[in-house]
C-alpha cells in the first residue's frame, strides 16, 4: 500500500460549469499504478455527482452564495433578470486578464455594484480551496500526505503564460487568505454574508497568503492521461478540445522526457458548445410551426436548453434526439443538423482551423525527423460525429506521417480496480487527472509562489 | 437470458489491490449513478405509456423515447454493447452463450443478439448460433 507520507500532486481543473480536482504520486509518470489516481470529491450536495462543484458564486441582497446554491438562486430569481457569475475560466484565460478583473461586474450579478470581477473571481477560489481541502482531509490517503498543487488552463492566447500565471497565483493567494479567514463557514449553503465578506475580503486582497502552484496547459493534461504507462507514444499530439465558449486545438511536441506546446499550432474558435446549442434549438423551432407565436418559441427556446445536454448526447451517440413537450414528441437528428447552414458554415471553419494547426504539426515532425502524430478529443463536444471525424484528416504532404487517434477515454480507465466506475466519468475529470499525472517537464510553469502585496493594478475599475 | 458476471479478464490484481483506490470506488459509482437515476426514471415513464397506450403512433413515440433514454442510463453507467448481430467470431464461452445447446463447442459463431460488458465484466453474454465452417 501506498505509504501516506508520499508525495503527490494534486490539479484543480476549473471548467466553465464544473470545478474538478483529482491527486495522483508524483511518481506516477515513472511508476504508472491506475489505481493510485484519486478523483477528488469536492461537492457535498446530496445525490450530486460528487466530483463536480458548480463553479458559480451569486450576490444576493445580503447573503454571497456559492456552487449549487448560488444556481438555484440564480434560477429562482431568473425573472428578475438576476444571474450568477459563472464563466471563471474564460475570463482567467483572457489575455488582458488585470483588465477584465478590475472591471465591475454587471447589475445582473452584482445589483449592489460594489465587487468588481476580481473580488468574485477571489471569492470563488476561496470556496474552491475550500472544498478542496475539505476533500483532502476527508481521503484517508491524502490526509497526511505531501502534496503539491497545480490547476490546470487552455494555453494562454495572449501568449504571455508567465504573466498571466503570476496573476492567476495572485488571485490564489488572496483566495487563500479569505479562506483562512472565514474557514468552512464558505461551504455552507447559506454562504456567507454580505458584511462578513465586506469586512474580510479588503484584507484578503491587502495581504494574500503565499501559495505554490504549479500550471499545466489542458492539452499536456491530455496527453499526459492518454500516453501514460504506454510503452511507445507519438512524438506528437493534437488535442482538440469544444468546451461550452470556444474549441481550442492545441498540440505539444515530446523532445525527450519534455514536452512542449507549438504556438504556431494553437488555434481557437469562439463557435463551441453553446453555438451547437443554438443551432439545435433554431432548427428545432424552425420545423415544428405548432410554435408560432413569440411566447410559444421563449417556452420551447427554455425547454430545449434544459434538456440540450441530453439532446447533445443522443444527437452524438444515436445520430437522433427525441424529446415530450406537453402532448408532442420532438424529433430531431444529426443529419438535419449537418444540412443546416450555420452549421456547415461552423464545420468549415473548424476543418479549415484543424487544418492549420495539423499543417503546423506536420512542419514540426518532418523537422524532428519523426512520423507519429496522435489526435485525441476532449471536452463535452469529444464524441460529436463531426469531432471524431476531424481526428481522421491527415494534411496535405504528410503521406509518410501515422496519424492514430486515440480515445477520450483511456484504456487504463477500464483497469480492474476501478470496477468499471470510474470510464463513465472519466470524460469529466479527464482534465484533472491528466494533470494530476503529468511529470514537472511537462508543465508550462513549475510551483511558484506568489509575490507578496497587493494584486491590484493600476487600472482603473470600469463598468462594461 | 440468464445474467452473467464473468469478467473478461482475470480479477485477481483489483483483489490485491483495493485498499488503493478505497473509498473513491464507490463515489465514483454513486457519480454514475446520480447521472443515470433520472434517465432510467424517464425509461419507466416511457415503458408505462407504451404498455398501456392503445395507440400504435403512442406507443412508437414512447419506445422510441424508452431505448433513448435506456441508452442514456447505460451511457453513464458506462455500459457497451458485446459483439455486432451477424457478426462472425471464434467462440469464447466467457463472452457467448449458445442460442441451442450443441454436444460439442463450435469453433466459429453468428453473434445472433449482442451482449452488454461493463469495463472488463460481462454482465450479458452475447447470444450466439454455431456457424457452418469449411468442413463442417
Amino acid at each position: 500500500m501506498m505509504s501516506p507520507a508520499e508525495a503527490w500532486t494534486l490539479c484543480v481543473d476549473f471548467g466553465t460549469a464544473f470545478s474538478k480536482a483529482a491527486a495522483a504520486p508524483r511518481a506516477a509518470w515513472s511508476r504508472f499504478h491506475p489505481e493510485d489516481v484519486r478523483p477528488l470529491m469536492l461537492s457535498g450536495e446530496e445525490g450530486a455527482n460528487p466530483f463536480l462543484l458548480d463553479s458559480a458564486v451569486f450576490v444576493d441582497d445580503d447573503r454571497i452564495l456559492f456552487g449549487r446554491a448560488a444556481l438555484l438562486r440564480a434560477d429562482a430569481l431568473a425573472h428578475k433578470r438576476r444571474q450568477a457569475l459563472r464563466s471563471f475560466k474564460t475570463l482567467l484565460s483572457l489575455s488582458d486578464l488585470d483588465r477584465a478583473l478590475n472591471t465591475g461586474a454587471p447589475a445582473s450579478i452584482d445589483p449592489h455594484r460594489v465587487f468588481p470581477m476580481r473580488d468574485l473571481v477571489v471569492l470563488y477560489l476561496a470556496y474552491l480551496l475550500a472544498a478542496t481541502e475539505r476533500a483532502v482531509r476527508a481521503d484517508p490517503v491524502l490526509a497526511d500526505a505531501d502534496l503539491e498543487h497545480r490547476y490546470a488552463a487552455p494555453a494562454w492566447r495572449g501568449g504571455d503564460s508567465g504573466g498571466l500565471h503570476d496573476s492567476v497565483v495572485r488571485l490564489f493567494g488572496e483566495a487563500e487568505a479569505f479562506r483562512a479567514a472565514t474557514g468552512e463557514k464558505i461551504l455552507s449553503p447559506q454562504g456567507l454574508s454580505l458584511k462578513a465578506v465586506t469586512d474580510a475580503l479588503p484584507r484578503a486582497l491587502s495581504q494574500p497568503r503565499s501559495v505554490r502552484l504549479g500550471l499545466v496547459f489542458e492539452a499536456t493534461a491530455a496527453a499526459a492521461y492518454t500516453s501514460i504507462g504506454l510503452e511507445e507514444s507519438a512524438s506528437h499530439m493534437v488535442v482538440v478540445d469544444m468546451g461550452a465558449g470556444t474549441t481550442d486545438i492545441a498540440a505539444i511536441a515530446r523532445s525527450g522526457g519534455r514536452m512542449e506546446e507549438l504556438p504556431e499550432a494553437r488555434v481557437t474558435l469562439k463557435q463551441a458548445g453553446d453555438f451547437i446549442d443554438r443551432v439545435v434549438a433554431n432548427l428545432v423551432i424552425e420545423r415544428n410551426a405548432w410554435a408560432r407565436d413569440a411566447e410559444q418559441q421563449t417556452i420551447l427556446w427554455r425547454l430545449l436548453m434544459s434538456r440540450m445536454r441530453d439532446i447533445k448526447e443522443s444527437l452524438f451517440a444515436d445520430g437522433k434526439a427525441m424529446l415530450r413537450h406537453e402532448n408532442r414528441t420532438i424529433n430531431v437528428s444529426m443529419r438535419d443538423v449537418a444540412k443546416d447552414r450555420d452549421f456547415r458554415e461552423f464545420e468549415k471553419n473548424l476543418q479549415h482551423a484543424y487544418d492549420v494547426s495539423m499543417e503546423a504539426v506536420r512542419d514540426s515532425a518532418i523537422q524532428r525527423k519523426r512520423r507519429g502524430i496522435q489526435t485525441i478529443a476532449v471536452g463535452g463536444g469529444a464524441n460529436a460525429p463531426f469531432i471524431q471525424a476531424l481526428l481522421q484528416r491527415k494534411p496535405p504532404r504528410s503521406r509518410k506521417l501515422i496519424i492514430e487517434s486515440r480515445p477520450a477515454t483511456p484504456e487504463w480507465a477500464h483497469a480492474p480496480a476501478f470496477r468499471g466506475n470510474l470510464a463513465p466519468v472519466f470524460p469529466q475529470l479527464s482534465i484533472a487527472i491528466g494533470g494530476a499525472l503529468a511529470p514537472d517537464t511537462m508543465l508550462a510553469a513549475r510551483p511558484a509562489t506568489n509575490p507578496a502585496g497587493s494584486g491590484r493594478s493600476d487600472i482603473p475599475a470600469a463598468r462594461d | 437470458m440468464p445474467p452473467a458476471r464473468k469478467s473478461v479478464k482475470k480479477r485477481s490484481a483489483s483483489r490485491a489491490a483495493p485498499p488503493r483506490v478505497g473509498p473513491a470506488v464507490d463515489a465514483l459509482a454513486q457519480a454514475a449513478w446520480a447521472e443515470a437515476d433520472v434517465a432510467l426514471a424517464e425509461a419507466l415513464v416511457e415503458c408505462d405509456i407504451a404498455l398501456s397506450t392503445k395507440s400504435d403512433t403512442v406507443r412508437r413515440e414512447a419506445l422510441g423515447l424508452l431505448q433513448q433514454a435506456l441508452g442514456r442510463a447505460a451511457r453513464r453507467r458506462g455500459l457497451a454493447r458485446l459483439g455486432r448481430p451477424r457478426a462472425l467470431e471464434d467462440y469464447d464461452p466467457a463472452l457467448h452463450e449458445l442460442a441451442v445447446s450443441a454436444k460439442r463447442a463450435p469453433r466459429r459463431v453468428r453473434i445472433a443478439q449482442a451482449g452488454v460488458t461493463r469495463g472488463s465484466d460481462v454482465l450479458v453474454k452475447a447470444r450466439v448460433k454455431a456457424a457452418r465452417t469449411k468442413g463442417s
